[in-house]
C-alpha cells in the first residue's frame, strides 16, 4: 500500500518538515511538504538522504543490555559521562537528563562549540531585517536558513558575510564579504548593529566569542547542526570543546545515546574504558562502542523538536518498530535492573 | 601564433580526421591552439562534452563530421546535428557566445576546408577574446 | 474527439464533489467493477492547503478526494512510474501531469494500458504557504476559515464554512508576486487532451461536469459508467462549447503574453550562483527518471564539483538531456531550496525547441521527442 506520511526533517536545526514515502510500510523515498510553514517543501540534499540512514541499521541486539548493566554497576557514578545530544526529542532528552540526574552521572552537553542564547528569533525577522550578519557557509550548511537571507537580499537588506570560503554560495550573495576572525567582524560592524539587524552564526572561532554576541544590539540567531539542540539546550547549558575533551580525561564509562561525538569531537575515544552506544544507525562511534544497544529512529517514534527558532513541533512515528525500544523503554529497563 | 586562444576539437575519424591530416602532410599552415581529439562518429558526442571542455577552459569548441549522407554509421551525423542545435541554444543561455561553438561538415580529402575553417574560427575566437565563465 | 455533460448519480457525491461530481463517480465505477486495483487522487490531510497524494483502493472512501485542491502543487508522474507500473490504476491528472504521463510512455516507463487517466481542466496552481499569505493579507480572512476554494472567470475565490464566498482577481494578485505559481502563470496547456478523457466545469451548466472524451478507451468508459448507472450524461449545447474554448483561448493567451514578458530573464541568470548542487531539481523531475544513472554522477562532473557549480556544466548537462521533454511542471522551482526559479529556462528552451521542429512535450502525437529519431532529417 502507498502512503506518504508527514515527518520533520532530523539533520540540523532549521526544523523542515518533510514528507515521507512508504510502499507497504517500508520506507522508500521522500516527497515534498509543501505546506510545511518553514521550508515550503524544500529539502537539502542532507534532508532528503535522512531516510537513507535507515539501511545502516545496527547488528546487535538488546541482549547486550545486561552486560551494559553490570558495566555500570562496577564503575563509580562520577566516572559515568552521558553524551546529552540534540538528536534525541525533548521527550527522550528528559528521561535521559532525569536518569542521569538519580544517578549521579556527568552530563556532556556540546553543541558545535557554541551555547544557549536567551533570544528568540523568528525566520520571518530575517527576511524583515535591514542588515543580516553572516558568519560562515550558512547557505550551504542551513540552506533553509540560507534562503530567508535570500528573502532578506530581495527586500532590500545589506548582507554582510564573514567566512574562509569566497566563491561558496554565501560568500556570492554578500554585499560585503571578509574572512575576519569573529571577534575583528564584531568590532568592525560594531556601528551597524541595531534592533534591525541580524546576526547568524553556525560557528565561532572560540567559546569566549560567544559573550561578543551578547554585547550587541542586533538580534542574534546560532544555527545548530541537531535538530533538538535548542531543545537540549533548554535542559542542559553546553559546554565548551575544551571543557568537553576535559571531561573525556575523566570518564572511564561513556554513555552515547543516539550520537557520532567520535565524529566531531577530537579525542582519542580508545582511551575510555567502555564506551556504550545507544543508536538505531552504525555510525563512527558506534564502530569504536564495546556495547551498541539498538533504538528506534525517529521515524519509529512520536516526539517533537525544538528548532534554532524556538519553534517546538511534534512529528508522530511513520511506520511501527520491529523490535527496537525507545529511549525511555530502554533507560526503565536499566533502571529496573540496577535495582 | 603563440597565442592563448584554446580550442578544443573533437573530430570524426573517418572524415574530418583525415580532413586534418590531409592539411597536416600538405603542409598546410593552420592554428596550432587547436587540441584534436579524435571520435569514431559526430554522433557520439554528447552536449555535456561540449560544456565540460568550456567549463575546463576552453575558449571555443569545434566538431567535424562527415558530410550528410556520408556516415560511416549511416544517420549519426543526423544525430549530431540535431544535438548541436541544442548546444548552441543552451550556451547562449549561460553567457558564452554562439560563435564559440562551431560544427562542419569535412571529409578525409577536404585539407584545404579544414584549414579554411580552423583560420576562420580562431579569427572569430581571437576577436571574442578569452571565455570568462562566471 | 466528442462533448458531454455530466453528473454523478449519487446523493453523497454529487454534495462534496464539485460541479456535478462526475470524476468521483467515474472513479467509483472503475473500483466498483474491479477494473482498476486503486484510484490515485489527492486527499487534504492536514487542511485544504495539505493535498497529498493518496492510494484509494475502498469506494466509499473516495469521497474524502472529491473537491479542488488548487493549493497542492503536485506531480503525479514519477509516483505512477517509481511505484505504480505493475499495478493498475485510475489515476486524476491536471495537465502536466499527463503531459509527463505521457513523456514517460514515450520513454517506455509507464505503460498506458494499465492506467486511467482522468483530466481536470487547470487554471493553474498555488503554493499552499503563498496561498494562505495572499488569504491573510488581500482577503482579509484568516486562511484556517476557509473550507474550500477555486479558480473562477478570473478570480481566485475562497469559501467560509458559513457559505460566503470572497473573491479577487487573479490579475491582480499576480501584480503583487502572490498568485499562481510562476510556471503556472506561462502554462499553455489548460486542457489535459492526453488523458483518456478532460473534465472542468468551463462552458458547463450549473451542476454538471463538461466532458471531453479524448480517445476510444474515455468514450468506453462514459459508455461503461452510465451504463452501470454511476454518472447521467446530456449533450453541450452550442453555447457551452463555445463558452469553454473562450475560456481556454484568454488563459492560453494570457500566458503567452507572460512567456514573452519573462523569457527574457533566463538568460545570464545570477541566481546560478547561490547553487548549492543539492540535486533536488534533478530527483524531483519526472522526465530524469533515469537520475540513479545520471551523467552528472559521472566522476568527471561530480568529483570536483565546486559549490555553487558552474551552470553550463551542471544545468546545461541537465537541460541536454530533457528541456526538449520539459512540461513545465514547476516541481524544480518549487524543491529549490535558494528560490532559483529553475523551471523558466527548461521551459524557455522547450518553446525554442518547439519553434523549430513542433514537438510540444507531452502535447505532440510524435511517438518519440525528435532529438531520438533514427530518421535522417536535419532539424
Amino acid at each position: 500500500m502507498f502512503e506518504i506520511k508527514h515527518t520533520l526533517c532530523p539533520s540540523c536545526s532549521v526544523g523542515c518538515g518533510i514528507n515521507v514515502i512508504l510502499d507497504d510500510g517500508v520506507v522508500v523515498g521522500t516527497f515534498p511538504y509543501k505546506r510545511h510553514p518553514v521550508n515550503e517543501g524544500k529539502n537539502c540534499l542532507n534532508g532528503r538522504n535522512s531516510i537513507k540512514s535507515i539501511d545502516e541499521c545496527v547488528e546487535s541486539d538488546a541482549s547486550v543490555l545486561k552486560d551494559v548493566v553490570k558495566k555500570l554497576e562496577s564503575c563509580e557514578n562520577d566516572k559515568v559521562t552521558v553524551v546529552f545530544s540534540g538528536n534525541n526529542s525533548n521527550e527522550d532528552l528528559d528521561s535521559i537528563k532525569s536518569f542521569c540526574e538519580s544517578k549521579g552521572y556527568q552530563i556532556l552537553s556540546y553543541a558545535d562549540n557554541l551555547r544557549k542564547f536567551d533570544t528568540s528569533v523568528s525566520y520571518d525577522d530575517i527576511e524583515n531585517a535591514s542588515n543580516v550578519f553572516v558568519i560562515g557557509n550558512i547557505l550551504y550548511e542551513n540552506p533553509l536558513i540560507g534562503r530567508r537571507i535570500v528573502h532578506a537580499k530581495e527586500n532590500g537588506a545589506k548582507i554582510y558575510v564573514n567566512d574562509d570560503l569566497e566563491n561558496s554560495p554565501t560568500a556570492n550573495i554578500a554585499d560585503e564579504f571578509s574572512s575576519k576572525s569573529v571577534k575583528e567582524f564584531l568590532e568592525i560592524n560594531d556601528a551597524n548593529f541595531d534592533d534591525e539587524s541580524i546576526i547568524l552564526f553556525n560557528k565561532v572561532d572560540s567559546f569566549e566569542d560567544l559573550d561578543l554576541f551578547e554585547s550587541t544590539n542586533s538580534k542574534i540567531l546560532p544555527v545548530y547542526s541537531k535538530s533538538n539542540t535548542k531543545g537540549a539546550l533548554k535542559l542542559v547549558e553546553a559546554i565548551s570543546k575544551e571543557n568537553a575533551v576535559e571531561l573525556l580525561n575523566d570518564t572511564e564509562v561513556l554513555l552515547v545515546f543516539n550520537d557520532d561525538i567520535v565524529n566531531y569531537i577530537d579525542f582519542d575515544f580508545k582511551s575510555i574504558s567502555t564506551v556504550i552506544s545507544f543508536s538505531p544507525y552504525k555510525n563512527d562511534t558506534t564502530e569504536i562502542s564495546d556495547f551498541v544497544v539498538p533504538i528506534k529512529s525517529w521515524l519509529e517514534s512520536d516526539g517533537s523538536f525544538t528548532n534554532s527558532a524556538d519553534l517546538t513541533q511534534e512529528f508522530s512515528s511513520v511506520y511501527e518498530s520491529s523490535q527496537n525500544m525507545g529511549i525511555d523503554e530502554i533507560i526503565n529497563k536499566i533502571n529496573g535492573e540496577m535495582e | 601564433m603563440s597565442d592563448e586562444i584554446k580550442i578544443v576539437g573533437l573530430l570524426c575519424n573517418w572524415c574530418c580526421y583525415g580532413g586534418a591530416d590531409t592539411a597536416g602532410t600538405a603542409r598546410m599552415q593552420y592554428p596550432p591552439n587547436v587540441r584534436i581529439i579524435r571520435v569514431m562518429c559526430s554522433g557520439r558526442i554528447n552536449p555535456s562534452m561540449i560544456f565540460k571542455a568550456f567549463e575546463e577552459g576552453a575558449d571555443g569548441v569545434f566538431v567535424g563530421g562527415c558530410h550528410i549522407g556520408d556516415c560511416h554509421y549511416d544517420a549519426g551525423n543526423y544525430k549530431w546535428s540535431r544535438r548541436a542545435k541544442i548546444v548552441q541554444d543552451i550556451i547562449e543561455e549561460f553567457g558564452i557566445e554562439k560563435e564559440r561553438f562551431r560544427f562542419e561538415w569535412i571529409s578525409a580529402s577536404e585539407g584545404e576546408k579544414f584549414q579554411r575553417t580552423m583560420d576562420e574560427f580562431h579569427k572569430t575566437l581571437s576577436k571574442l577574446g578569452p571565455l570568462e565563465l562566471e | 474527439m466528442s462533448y458531454v455533460l455530466a453528473k454523478s448519480k449519487d446523493d453523497a457525491i454529487l454534495e462534496a464533489g464539485e460541479c456535478g461530481g462526475a470524476v468521483t463517480s467515474i472513479f467509483k465505477y472503475l473500483l466498483d467493477n474491479g477494473i482498476v486495483d486503486g484510484v490515485l487522487a489527492l486527499r487534504p490531510e492536514d487542511d485544504i492547503y495539505d493535498g497529498v497524494p493518496t492510494l484509494i483502493t475502498d469506494s466509499q472512501d473516495l469521497i474524502s478526494t472529491a473537491g479542488s485542491y488548487h493549493c497542492a502543487p503536485t506531480m503525479i508522474g514519477n509516483i505512477i512510474q517509481k511505484y505504480f507500473s505493475d499495478k493498475k490504476i485510475a489515476v486524476s491528472v491536471k495537465p502536466c501531469d499527463i503531459r509527463s504521463i505521457d513523456e514517460l510512455i514515450k520513454r517506455h516507463k509507464i505503460d498506458p494500458e494499465k492506467i486511467y487517466t482522468v483530466g481536470l481542466n487547470c487554471g493553474g496552481t498555488v503554493s499552499p504557504i503563498v496561498g494562505r499569505k495572499m488569504i491573510d493579507l488581500f482577503y482579509d480572512i484568516n486562511p484556517d476559515d476557509v473550507v474550500s476554494e477555486e479558480i473562477d472567470k478570473g478570480q481566485f475565490i475562497v469559501e467560509l464554512a458559513d457559505g460566503s464566498e470572497k473573491g479577487v482577481k487573479i490579475h491582480d494578485l499576480e501584480q503583487e508576486g502572490y498568485g499562481r505559481r510562476n510556471n503556472c502563470q506561462r502554462c499553455d496547456v489548460k486542457i489535459p487532451r492526453k488523458a483518456n478523457i478532460a473534465c472542468g466545469n468551463w462552458g458547463a451548466e450549473d451542476g454538471w461536469t463538461f466532458i471531453e472524451i479524448n480517445d476510444d478507451k474515455g468514450q468506453e468508459l462514459i459508455d461503461a459508467a452510465k451504463k452501470e448507472g454511476f454518472i447521467e450524461t446530456k449533450n453541450p449545447s452550442e453555447q457551452s462549447i463555445e463558452a469553454r474554448s473562450k475560456v481556454e483561448n484568454i488563459m492560453i493567451k494570457m500566458s503567452k503574453k507572460v512567456q514573452n514578458a519573462k523569457f527574457g530573464d533566463a538568460e545570464a541568470m545570477d541566481a546560478w550562483n547561490r547553487c548549492i548542487a543539492c540535486y533536488a531539481c534533478r530527483d524531483i523531475c519526472p522526465i530524469c527518471w533515469c537520475h540513479e544513472n545520471c551523467e552528472l554522477n559521472k566522476s568527471y562532473f561530480k568529483d570536483d564539483i565546486n559549490i555553487p557549480p558552474s551552470p553550463i556544466a551542471f544545468q546545461g548537462v541537465r537541460l541536454s538531456h530533457m528541456s526538449f521533454s520539459c512540461i513545465d511542471c514547476g516541481q524544480c522551482d518549487d524543491v529549490c531550496p535558494m528560490d532559483i526559479p529553475v523551471s523558466l529556462i527548461f521551459d524557455k528552451l522547450q518553446k525554442k525547441y518547439c519553434d523549430r521542429t513542433g514537438y510540444v512535450a507531452g502535447v505532440s502525437d510524435d511517438i518519440k521527442p525528435p532529438l531520438y529519431s533514427p530518421d535522417k532529417v536535419e532539424l
